[in-house]
């Protein structure tokens, strides 16, 4: 039998108390010079953007990639600051949720502003979505890029049409039970208040909530099947589907690069955001307000500026997609003319200008619920 | 317990040891100090106790911590991660509103468990009863047919499946090959009930051959010697025997079914919304963990109780063969 003697027992249960206070503090001093987690989308997580760096730096680097930004941020808000040292989610969010929460902290601006002269114009410092409110701090480098609205399959229904009609044809009778909606519920609210006619990004009066209701509704009610990238991507490669919202280069393009460019990310001419009829997104990558940030941080925001990191990040496993680094002619000329045609280099620039930049609906909780309240009555 | 030790530990010599120490339980015994040469009071762990450790501590944090954070969860205030600094009702209330139309959720996930229990014991009968009584030397690699899906992961094998019946796919494709054409099977909720059906026969079939394995076969041909006809041998000693180990399928593949979340998404094209998907959404989209925590908590406990109530009925000392 093993015994145990009250004193030892004791002594073990004081110097636990007395440590306690101080377990939270323990990793504050151990050395973090050749450790990195990231907490991003898919595409930084990969071996061939990862590997380089680990070997350059002879450092243990983790990524975790997560499917939607509200996710990521909220892992932050539970108390993982401790954990991330980088977090790369979409434009508002840094500026509008993290950096007023003090989630993340700002980066040098000397060294890093330099890294914007040479991204496309839309970026040059001082980048709005990069910058905090007062435009006095540089909160994130800024990447990966691409409108996202929705996609056709042009044999279906052409380009011109799509342009044209916009968010109309998810409200064509004609073409019920032939679309699908991607699985990606923030997108969803933004794409069904576009359907109805409405400028997500405001707060909105009860009658538009009960217009939104209603779209949402019939949206739901019409379309075959509501799933993932991949769902989405082979339903309209196999005919079970015409088109689907919540898409664009991010979701098609590996599905152009595999030999399908019939199928194509239409954003529309105009639309309910000031005239808009489009939604952007723009990646910002940001240093977590961790008490014992890695070094590494910094360093890895520099490594993947460079031009063939940057051209790696672009076409990382997954999805393919434009970089803002593309303004420097050293990263341009690495892509290919097939992964030009992949993330349809040919009309990027104008329907990032035919769109609004993704933001935070003001009362998207209540939007929410309504849409997956639709969701589920659909059943 | 705890106090027993405290109160035995904080008197020295008052209580001596007990004769026949137990042989199980955490419980910490006092001992004489005498007995062992020692100046204080020792607590004694014994030899079972000790073995346990390992396994109480693991379901202590594997298990009860995270149903513990869960359950402070679903009393916090929505929205926030204020966990054991808050306590409302706010999350229930909310769930429970009439507008809330989140019922359908739980309708849908155990209506489905409930079908799925009744397909499996319809399709994994026959089969338990070859693997137990006819299939002789073959049952073995009978056996290991349906345990090898499960190497593969769950959501492959169902992605395998919409490339089967999908427009143009396998089933379609071949169909109008000979003139025909597949049926719009992808993105139902009979897709969804076929699938889960698929993923969790193997959870049906395995308990049930072990309950049909343990009827005894001279009990079966005493009965037709007598001239007992077949159905009368199936439902007056074959199905009483074996339902322990049908009961236990059931109860496992029930309590699965209820969990499954991939099958409604990947074959059912979210046709329906299952109460896990809710859970889910309240969890990543809607940004409200507390809200997730009380439907998760709901959830557990209407299956506890489900679940509870068929163990109630089943003898598990019969089942495991100690007596």
């Amino acid at each position: 039998m093993t015994t145990v003697t009250k004193r030892h027992a004791l002594k073990l249960l004081g110097g636990a108390a007395l440590a306690a206070p101080f377990a939270g503090a323990l990793p504050a001093f151990a050395a973090r010079e050749s450790e990195l987690n990231i907490l991003c989308w898919e595409g930084y997580n990969s071996a061939q953007v990862l590997d380089p760096f680990r070997s350059a730096k002879s450092a243990t680097v983790k990524a975790e990639s997560l499917t939607n930004d509200p996710t990521m941020i909220n892992r932050l808000r539970a108390g993982e600051t401790k954990v991330w040292d980088l977090i790369n989610v979409n434009n508002p969010w840094a500026r509008k949720a993290m950096y007023p929460e003090g989630l993340i902290k700002p980066l040098p601006k000397a060294e890093f502003e330099p890294f914007f002269d040479k991204m496309l114009p839309q970026f040059k410092a001082p980048y709005r979505w990069a910058m905090s409110d007062d435009g006095k701090d540089l909160l994130g480098m800024a990447q990966r890029f691409g409108p996202y609205s929705f996609v056709v399959n042009t044999d279906k229904v052409s380009r011109k049409t799509a342009e044209e009609q916009g968010w109309e044809l998810f409200n064509d009778p004609s073409l019920k039970g032939k679309y699908g909606i991607l699985e990606s519920d923030d997108w969803n609210v933004f794409n069904i208040f576009m359907i109805a006619g409405i400028n997500p990004f405001k707060v909105h009066d009860a009658a538009e909530m009960a217009t939104f209701g209603e779209t949402a509704k019939k949206v739901f009610g019409g379309a075959k099947l509501v799933g993932d990238i991949a769902a989405m991507n082979q339903a309209l490669v196999s005919g079970e589907i015409d088109l689907h919202m919540t898409g664009g280069t991010y979701s098609v393009s590996p599905a152009r690069a595999d030999g399908h460019p019939e199928l194509r990310a239409v954003t529309p001419l105009k639309g309910p955001i000031d005239g808009k009829g489009g939604i952007s997104w723009i990646e910002i990558t940001s240093t977590v307000n961790n008490p014992n940030l890695s070094p590494l941080a910094a360093e890895f925001l520099k490594y993947v500026q460079d031009p063939k990191v940057a051209h790696t990040v672009a076409f990382a496993e997954g999805t393919f997609n434009p970089v803002a680094q593309m303004g420097n002619k050293a990263c341009f000329d690495l892509f290919t003319k097939e992964e030009l045609d992949a993330i349809q280099w040919d009309s990027l620039e104008e329907e990032m200008s035919r769109s609004a930049e993704y933001d935070i609906v003001p009362d998207y909780d209540k939007a929410l619920e309504i849409m997956t309240s639709a969701k589920r009555t659909k059943g | 317990m705890d106090d027993e030790a405290g109160r035995v530990g904080s008197g020295a010599g008052l209580r001596s040891a007990p004769k026949t120490p137990p042989d199980l339980g955490l419980a910490a015994e006092a001992t004489l100090p005498a007995a062992r040469g020692g100046r204080g009071t020792a607590f004694r762990l014994s030899r079972g106790a000790l073995c346990s450790l390992p396994v109480g501590l693991t379901l202590l944090l594997g298990f009860v911590a995270p149903l513990a954070t869960v359950a402070a969860y679903a009393f916090a205030t929505p929205k926030s991660f204020d966990v054991f600094r808050s306590f409302t009702l706010v999350n229930f209330a909310a769930i429970f509103d009439p507008a809330n139309t989140v019922w359908q959720s739980f309708a849908w996930s155990l209506g489905l468990a409930v079908l799925t229990v009744v397909a499996l014991a319809v399709v994994a009968y026959p089969i338990a009863w070859g693997l137990a009584r006819s299939f002789g030397r073959w049952s073995g690699f009978i056996s290991v047919l349906f345990v090898f899906p499960l190497f593969v992961s769950e959501n492959v094998r169902l992605y395998g499946w919409t490339l089967f019946f999908l427009k143009n796919g396998v089933l379609d494709g071949t169909l109008k090959l000979v003139g025909g054409a597949g049926p719009e099977v992808l993105y139902t909720p009979g897709a969804i009930l076929f699938g889960m059906v698929y993923v969790y026969l193997p959870f049906m079939l395995f308990p049930m051959t072990l309950g049909l394995a343990m009827v005894p076969k001279d009990l079966v041909e005493a009965a037709r010697d007598l001239g007992a006809s077949r159905l009368l041998i199936w439902r007056e000693i074959e199905l009483p025997l074996a339902t322990p180990g049908v009961l236990i399928g059931m109860l496992l593949t029930f309590v699965l079914a209820v969990g499954a979340v991939a099958e409604s998404k990947v074959l059912g094209g979210q046709s329906v919304i299952v109460i896990t998907h809710d859970i889910e959404i309240a969890f990543t989209y809607a940004q409200n963990w507390p809200l997730g925590s009380a439907l998760a908590l709901l959830l557990t406990v209407i299956v506890g109780a489900l679940s509870l109530t068929a163990l109630a009925k089943l003898d598990l000392d019969r089942i495991l063969g100690r007596r």
